[in-house]
């Protein structure tokens, strides 16, 4: 399906979705099941106290009506987003919901029409205050999530109807392939550590300090110590150990589709975050290009946004250039 | 548990007993169902869900009770109905000794739904709608704090005091509501079953009986509760009528009791005649309520025609049959648990009846003595009249001794061998059933006929109705005047013959008895006819009867009407214009930036996304588009008088859009050629 014509189609959707859905609860079924047989009682007694309990159960009715409306009116709520979301794990997300007018009770945000799983809750919103609403979020797959809009409902006062508020709000979410244990070796590293136990610099590092010596002769005066230096009346250098980094490129290959593709995806990113974790330098090598060996949680934040659009080549396109 | 949940527990189970409550005060649960349930929401409210961890197993009990009611039900102990109520109690009694869960609490709030239903059903007491309404409004609470309470995450306090406010308003517009649906929701069957009457939960007082017997102790003069309730035609208009309500007589006394002489009636008919009627009888409307007790018909002195009874009953109104008894007792034939029937009675002054007109045995009677009377009771009797023979002047001389030397108290020493001459002459103390015996005896052991009358003595006016206490219960004399019949002479002192209970309590009663009167009237008995009323009242003021009414001073009900709306809609127009008043204006940099941006867009400048008018300045300048050297100023100005504090002067806005608007058409020009 073209993007033209799902575009489209969600902006018909969205029109002929009335602004407001309501829903009525277990608990709202019974009342009105008791209601209709406190009315079908006082029609055929004429019992004027079972009219009465009749109206103050309907009054109840429309009273629950009009203050879940004061309760969603006057809203409006942006999303916050996420650090990081990972396929089929729960993930922090919010959204911020603020209240021009009047008060707001029992509010539960949650996406509209996509597949993450999970909704927040504020139970009072005061007028004008920029609330964070915090959820926990379950994305069943990785790639990323096309997301039209925050779905804000509330049950208000009597829990007996379901009143739902749809905030057209677009937006992507990128989830990240599923966390796991890297079962699989990374192969071979490309480099290995610069340097080894003969190297006569292998104690030009930045790793832990390894011990003091005299400063030689055309050496970096940036190593000295200079209160020890001070202490003993002559230049003395800090010796550091070199850390034994090695970097790893990890391929995912071009023609793994499907379950295949998830698979690995997964296996590289649990890899990648060994790897980063224990000092390396790992880099990316896909059909969708190479990325460069580099160290760090940004590398590895890089890593994880490569390996989320795999696949989605096309919605990335269109997303940048958007 | 979170301070909020603990109060909403309790609201929820306090809105539960509302509910049992409700059903209760129609006095028809069975007691241990009461007991019950007392202890269960007494469990509840301390906390002690003491079913939580056993509540399938306990839930077995309910079949113990079920199995219990139903065997009452079968027994023709309890009604059907009564006992469905009284097993939704129980079942909400389960609920509430169970775990609090979302469960627990929906089924209790429809157990409680159920109750408020069953007690519609039982009672039409005033007290039914207020705790309707407690139910109401407890419940509502306790929903409403549950509903926020799942919405408040883990660890946060519930928002108590926030939820109050809007939520009262809320109830308050429920209820407000519901009578507006109750007024106007158009009553579709004219079979109106309202429960009119119930036992309610204070004993009956005593009725009255075949025999009178002297001696024991008379606490009935204490008691204040209502047991009629009767509208007179012509009214008498009076605060207190001070009238006696007869309810039968007797003639034969053996020393210790009395009885009634001549034969038992057979048959039961809708009207009785008791004596010939006059032009002038008065006409009763009289209610008897179930604190009553007792199936003798009641009627003002002297009554004449009594029927058009009918009885009410939890199954509704039925017609009921009523029977001569001696005594000019006339009761009716089907136990109710209350009684309306209309009576006529013969104005004070006598009864109208002659010597002959009486049964043989009867005129006997009225002479008898006991054998073994004191023979002091005649001496003294003789001393007191000193040759009086004319039988009312007699009596009134007599029962002007009796208030004079013996005192009224409702202290009695209990049964003595010769009750009379133990009043009149050892404690010389005694209650009105003394006095009256007294008097009577007296006036035979002296040849004047008379006879013992019981009945009620008082009538407070209530709501255009006269209201008489069991406290009212009375005894007098009647004595018998050639040429007038019986007339009544009250030996008792007159402050002793009403009801001798407290004041205060008899106001609140009295006050009670006034709003269950209008309750009756405007909730229970409402029906088509007054819903009629209510529109023709909305539609023509009510037409004022009789042309020497004084005029109000208060403008008619529909002038409030028409202020109330009038106000409520200046209200609305207040609220509207002073939410457009208030709203926040425009900048006026903001409304000129507007325009300059409407001048761009239509000389079609294209614009990136969230692209600022500083922006699209500096882009167009960076591009050398011919624009830019008449934009440029008009954003420097603009960002001046939008953050720099120099608003813009009178006409420089058009001033600068003229001359951006100038080069827009320069440059179309340009291209154009």
């Amino acid at each position: 399906m073209s993007t033209s014509v799902r575009q489209g189609w969600s902006r018909l959707r969205a029109r002929m979705r009335p602004p407001r859905t309501l829903k009525v609860t277990r608990v709202g079924r019974t009342y009105l099941v008791v209601t209709l047989g406190v009315g079908l009682g006082a029609l055929n007694t004429g019992n004027n106290l079972l009219y009465l309990v009749l109206g103050l159960l309907l009054s109840m009715v429309v009273v629950s009506g009009v203050l879940s409306e004061r309760c969603i009116r006057d809203l409006s709520v942006r999303r916050v987003g996420t650090d990081a979301a990972f396929a089929g794990e729960p993930f922090a997300f919010r959204w911020a919901v603020t209240k021009k007018r009047g008060h707001g009770f029992a509010l539960t945000l949650s996406e509209a029409d996509s597949p993450l799983t999970g909704e927040g809750g504020v139970g009072y919103l005061p007028a004008g205050v920029d609330h964070v609403v915090r959820a926990d979020l379950t994305a069943p797959k990785r790639g990323p999530v096309f997301l039209t809009g925050v779905r804000v409902t509330t049950t208000w006062p009597l829990g007996l109807f379901a009143k739902t508020r749809v905030f057209p709000l677009e937006g992507t979410l990128l989830v990240y392939p599923r966390r796991g244990y890297a079962c699989q070796d990374p192969g071979e590293a490309e480099r290995g550590p610069v340097g080894d136990a003969g190297n006569p610099r292998r104690n030009d590092g930045t790793g832990d300090v390894a011990g003091l010596r005299e400063l030689f002769q055309g050496e970096d005066a940036r190593r000295i110590h200079w209160r020890k230096s001070a202490a003993l009346g002559k230049l003395l250098r800090v010796e550091r150990e070199r850390e034994e980094r090695r970097t790893w490129v990890l391929a995912v290959d071009a023609g793994l589709t499907g379950e295949e593709l998830e698979r690995r995806c997964e296996e590289v990113a649990a890899l990648a975050h060994r790897l980063i974790e224990e000092g390396h330098e790992v880099g990316l090598d896909t059909a969708d290009g190479r990325m460069r060996p580099a160290a760090g949680s940004a590398q590895e934040r890089r890593v994880l946004r490569a390996l989320a659009w795999l696949g989605h080549e096309g919605l990335r396109e269109e997303e940048e250039a958007a | 548990m979170r301070p909020g949940t603990r109060l909403r527990l309790v609201l929820r189970d306090l809105g539960t007993g509302a509910a049992f409550t409700s059903m209760a005060v129609s006095g028809q649960l069975p007691v241990w169902t009461l007991a019950l349930f007392a202890l269960a929401l007494v469990c509840a409210l301390a906390g002690r869900r003491v079913f939580a961890k056993r509540e399938k197993l306990t839930a077995l009990l309910l079949l113990v009770v079920a199995a219990a009611l139903g065997l009452n039900v079968l027994a023709g102990a309890v009604n059907l109905v009564v006992a469905a109520c009284a097993f939704a109690g129980l079942i909400s009694a389960h609920r509430l000794l169970s775990a609090p869960d979302s469960a627990t609490d929906g089924q209790v709030h429809l157990s409680g739904l159920l109750m408020v239903a069953g007690g519609a059903a039982l009672s039409g007491e005033l007290v039914y709608g207020l705790f309707l309404v407690a139910f109401g409004v407890l419940s509502s609470m306790a929903l409403a704090l549950g509903v926020v309470e799942a919405s408040v995450p883990e660890g946060e306090p519930v928002p108590v005091r926030q939820v109050m406010r809007p939520l009262a308003t809320g109830v308050a517009f429920a209820v407000a509501g519901a009578v507006a649906f109750f007024i106007l929701f158009p009553r579709l069957n004219w079979n109106m079953m309202g429960p009119r009457a119930s036992p309610g939960l204070g004993a009956a007082s005593a009725g009255f009986s075949n025999t009178v017997r002297l001696g024991g102790t008379g606490t009935i003069k204490g008691n204040p509760r209502i047991v009629l309730r009767s509208t007179l035609s012509p009214d008498p208009g009076k605060e207190a009528l001070d009238a006696y309500w007869l309810g039968r007589t007797y003639d034969i006394f053996d020393g210790q009791e009395w009885t009634s002489a001549g034969p038992q009636r057979r048959g039961s008919t809708f009207m009785v005649t008791l004596r010939p009627g006059s032009e002038d009888l008065v006409h009763q409307r009289v209610e008897l309520l179930p604190a009553y007790g007792a199936r003798t018909l009641v009627a003002l002195e002297t009554p004449s025609r009594l029927g058009n009874a009918v009885g009410q009953h939890q199954a509704g109104s039925r017609r009921v049959g009523i029977q001569e008894q001696p005594g000019g007792e006339v009761r009716f034939t089907d136990p109710a648990l209350a009684y309306t029937y209309e009576a006529y009675s013969r104005p004070p002054g006598g009864s109208g009846h002659e010597l002959k007109d009486l049964p043989a045995e009867e005129q006997d009677a009225l002479l008898t003595i006991p054998e073994d009377l004191d023979p002091r009771v005649a001496q003294t009797a003789a001393r007191v009249l000193n040759g009086e023979r004319e039988p009312l002047a007699a009596a009134q001389k007599l029962a002007g001794w009796l208030q004079r030397e013996l005192t009224y108290t409702l202290e009695l020493s209990g049964d003595v061998e010769d009750p009379l001459a133990n009043f009149l002459f050892v404690r010389k103390a005694g209650h009105c059933e003394h006095f009256a015996t007294a008097l009577t005896l007296m006036l035979r052991t002296q040849g004047i006929r008379a006879r013992l009358a019981t009945g009620f003595f008082g009538g407070e006016r209530v709501d255009g109705a006269y209201i008489v206490r069991a406290g009212d219960a009375h005894a007098w004399t009647h004595v018998l005047v050639p040429g007038r019949g019986f007339v009544t002479v009250d030996a008792t002192p007159p402050a002793h013959r009403a009801s001798q209970s407290s004041v205060l309590l008899q106001r609140l009663l009295s006050f009670y008895e006034a709003v269950e009167a209008r309750w009756r009237n405007s909730v229970v008995d409402y029906s088509f006819r007054d819903q009629m009323d209510v529109a023709r009242a909305l539609v023509r003021p009510p037409q004022r009867r009789g042309g020497d009414d004084s005029p109000s001073r208060l403008p008619p009900l529909r002038a409030f009407g028409a202020a109330l709306v009038a106000g409520m809609g200046a209200y609305a127009v207040w609220r509207l214009l002073s939410r457009f008043l208030d709203r926040e204006r425009p900048h006026e940099a903001t409304r000129f930036v507007d325009a300059v941006e409407a001048q761009l867009t239509a000389a079609r400048v294209q614009r990136l996304e969230g692209e600022t008018l500083e922006d699209l300045d500096a882009r167009l300048t960076r591009e050398g588009h011919p624009l830019s050297p008449a934009l440029t100023p008009v954003t420097r100005r603009y960002l001046e008088a939008r953050f720099g504090g120099r608003p813009l002067k009178q006409g420089e806005a058009s001033q600068f859009l003229g001359g951006l608007k100038r080069a827009i058409s320069a440059e179309s020009r340009r291209r154009a050629s």
